[in-house]
């Protein structure tokens, strides 16, 4: 029996945008997109508004000035995540193989649910195309082939509502007429140079010599080619990986100069990373500050306690000192983050002369429980009093 | 200054203060060793400000003086003199000539006015130990000192001479070290320092050499004469180890040393030892602990990291006392199993969240506390 294409992936279109349409039906047509206003960027734009040049991550700004009539439609909290996790529900309903890859995009393995052949694995992949679109009103692109490299190149060949069937066999007369740049590893930079020296399809791969490979694509040049040919062996994997690291950013409505309300922001930011580290049942060790100035230029300073925690009170006293390290320049910033990385789980050795630390931990599960639900703490910590006034 | 000596005198005495001096002194004398000649002996002196070392090797000495040099270069030269007897020739400009068999070398030195003294001790407390007692006390505990340099309080071992005892006491946070012995403290030169890391590594060093060992100190330094007696390289007299002490208040360390006992069992050190040294094969840099299982009259070991495997060990022990795991760090079990040298040692605990305690019949006590599996 030859091979059936059972790798289905799948990349929602303009998903936040969708996400609010979905609420505004009235909105839908226009040019419209999700950012943050004034100063931030452009996280998700209608296709109408990418017809007139918007695109992203753009500053908004920009993407007034290209498109005048541009609406605006601010972050809804809470909600791209929750549609995210119906989106893959109703995928769930098709196969429990479901690779969650980001909140709008993702793989699916058919190859266990035992469809026949190539006609009953496109009809149930319209199918939930279709269901996606009337239950959810997310339009979502397909690409559905027999391997995730192909399938992922596939979906976003007609975006929106694509959807592309590469029948096993033709995968490398698919993929031979494509741009160089569709290739998974290849940027706008490396395409420039490789169009430059010559190569400008996917084809074109199969007609170079090992040499003239080797030379093109260093040491990975045996990878390249089989990625051209349409290879690849990775399984869909459906656990959903650890984090790596939290992080959170904040872009100003205006330049701010004064160091304590910068230190006020960072401490916040402190105080709601750490009750997500404690959700997961984590520990972190590194805390990194970034600062960006208003030309967009960025420094970072990070440090590192002698031993990972779950509790704010450790990377206090790393605020200031990381802040004034990070931001060297005698100018305002337009945005500063605050990330912890170090990330370790498993066995918690225990401290002997930590009668406080163990305090603190049960204040801050305390404190979890009534702040349940994200930014809008019902409980918090002093420093963020003066914000408040403000 | 003039004298000759025996090169492997000269090389043992050099060996002794070299450690001091560190790769990146502050100072160019820092890096250099005072030599002084005197009546049918020399001194030969180190410091780094912080720590100092001064011993005494005799020589044939034709003419006194006194020149410094740099330390780790000349050790290294006098090593390896073809001849056992070396002359040793100053000259007003400090320069040095050596001269072993057919070798000469010709070394440039600084004069001794630039080298800071070592202070010298007056009135300070005094007490006078057993160098074997005190090396073994000293490496019963010091395995437990911090290395983190933000908790330098807990970067050295605690001497505490109180209540007719001297209590030595180490610990990082997440384990205690103790040991005691009772002596004579008269009440006026009770107290207590912090010996910091490195004098007790040189301390342990230089405690082999003779009977007894002084201690003088106040609460800013601390000074040791080691007893030479027992010497046969060229020693004379004693060491004299000066070093600043850390400054501040140790932590309360006996709310940490649980009161009660609860259930007790007697190990055979080796034993236990070769067991959790297996078992912890398998551990990793992320999971690093091993579990230890107490049922009726067995004791069993296990530890495992999910991308290599796991390891199970069994020894027999007397127990009668309920089921119980508790899971602790491996070095935290193995440093004080090889510390100490009795054949036998008690260890009590109680349940996965507390603390599990060495115990022999020499005041010795470790704590160590568990590691919690989520």
């Amino acid at each position: 029996m030859s091979p059936l294409p059972t790798i289905v992936h799948l990349d929602a279109d303009a998903f936040f945008v969708s996400c609010e349409l979905a609420l505004k039906p009235e909105l839908r047509g226009t040019k419209c997109a999700v950012g943050g206003r004034e100063r931030g960027i452009i996280s998700s734009a209608s296709y109408e508004a990418r017809a007139c040049g918007v695109y992203t991550p753009m500053p908004t700004q920009r993407a007034l000035k290209v498109c005048p009539d541009l609406i605006m439609l601010p972050h809804t909290s809470g909600l791209y995540s929750k549609v995210s996790h119906q989106m893959f529900d109703l995928c769930e309903t098709l196969t429990p193989l479901v690779q969650r890859n980001s909140i709008d995009e993702g793989y699916l393995d058919l190859g266990p649910c035992g469809f026949a052949d190539s006609p009953e694995i496109e009809a149930r992949v319209r199918g939930l195309q279709h269901r996606l679109a009337a239950e959810l009103q997310i339009p979502v692109s397909f690409g559905i082939a027999t391997n995730k490299l192909v399938s992922q190149i596939a979906s976003k060949l007609r975006k929106p509502r694509g959807f592309v069937v590469v029948p096993p066999g033709t995968e490398a007369a698919f993929l031979a007429p494509l741009a160089i740049g569709k290739l998974p590893g290849i940027g706008a930079k490396t395409e420039a140079a490789l169009n430059a020296r010559g190569l400008s399809l996917i084809g074109e791969i199969a007609g170079k010599t090992e040499r003239e490979l080797e030379a093109l694509f260093g040491r990975s040049w045996r990878e390249m080619r089989a990625t051209a040919r349409g290879e690849d062996e990775r399984a869909v994997h459906t656990e959903r990986e650890d984090a790596k690291s939290y992080s959170q950013q904040e872009t100003f409505f205006e330049d701010v100069a004064e160091f304590a309300a910068i230190e006020r922001v960072a401490k916040r930011m402190v105080d709601e990373l750490l009750p997500k580290v404690r959700e997961d049942k984590k520990r972190v060790r590194t805390m990194t500050v970034k600062v960006r100035y208003p030309d967009f230029t960025q420094e970072t300073h990070g440090r590192s306690l002698a031993h990972a925690t779950d509790l704010e009170a450790p990377f206090y006293p790393l605020v200031a000192p990381l802040l004034r390290e990070a931001w060297t320049k005698k100018r305002p910033l337009r945005l500063v983050s605050v990330r912890f990385s170090n990330v370790e789980d498993g066995g918690q050795q225990l401290e002997m002369f930590a009668a406080t630390d163990e305090k603190r931990r049960r204040l801050a599960g305390v404190l979890d429980q009534l702040n349940k639900g994200g930014r809008n703490a019902v409980v918090q910590h002093g420093h963020q009093l003066d914000a408040k006034k403000e | 200054m003039k004298f000759k000596i025996n090169r492997d005198h000269f090389a043992n005495g050099l060996a002794q203060v070299l450690n001091v001096v560190g790769s990146k002194a502050t100072m160019p004398i820092l890096s250099n060793v005072l030599i002084e000649a005197e009546k049918d002996q020399i001194s030969l002196t180190t410091t780094n400000l912080d720590l100092g070392i001064r011993c005494k090797i005799k020589a044939e000495v034709k003419e006194t003086g006194s020149v410094t040099l740099p330390v780790k270069r000349l050790a290294g030269i006098v090593r390896e003199l073809p001849n056992v007897d070396v002359t040793f020739d100053g000259s007003p400009n400090h320069q040095v000539k050596l001269t072993s068999g057919g070798s000469t070398f010709r070394i440039m030195g600084i004069g001794k006015e630039e080298f800071p003294p070592l202070p010298e001790f007056g009135d300070e407390k005094a007490y006078a130990l057993e160098q074997a007692e005190l090396v073994m006390m000293l490496k019963s505990v010091a395995y437990a000192q911090s290395s983190d340099e933000t908790r330098y309080i807990l970067n050295g071992v605690y001497f505490n001479f109180k209540d007719g005892k001297l209590s030595l006491v180490a610990t990082d946070g997440r384990r205690l070290a103790l040991i005691a012995k009772e002596m004579d403290v008269p009440a006026a030169s009770a107290g207590a320092i912090i010996l910091p890391a490195k004098t007790v590594g040189e301390l342990t060093r230089l405690l082999d050499k003779g009977e007894k060992v002084k201690i003088n100190f106040n609460e800013r330094r601390a000074a040791f004469q080691i007893a030479t007696d027992k010497d046969t390289s060229g020693l004379i007299d004693h060491v004299y180890l000066y070093s600043k002490v850390v400054e501040g208040n140790y932590p309360n360390y006996h709310q940490v040393i649980p009161k009660e006992t609860h259930q007790r069992i007697k190990l055979e050190r080796e034993l236990f030892l070769q067991c959790v040294h297996r078992a912890a094969l398998v551990c990793s840099e992320k999971s690093n602990s091993v579990k230890v299982k107490l049922t009726s009259n067995l004791l069993e070991i296990t530890a495992q990291s999910p991308d290599f495997g796991e390891a199970h060990e069994s020894m027999a022990i007397g127990y009668s006392g309920p089921d119980l795991q508790v899971a602790f760090n491996p070095a935290f079990i193995m440093d004080p199993l090889r510390a100490l040298t009795k054949d036998e040692v008690f260890f009590e605990v109680k349940d996965e969240v507390s603390p599990g305690v060495f115990k022999t019949l020499e005041n010795f006590v470790c704590v160590i506390m568990p590691v919690r599996l989520s």
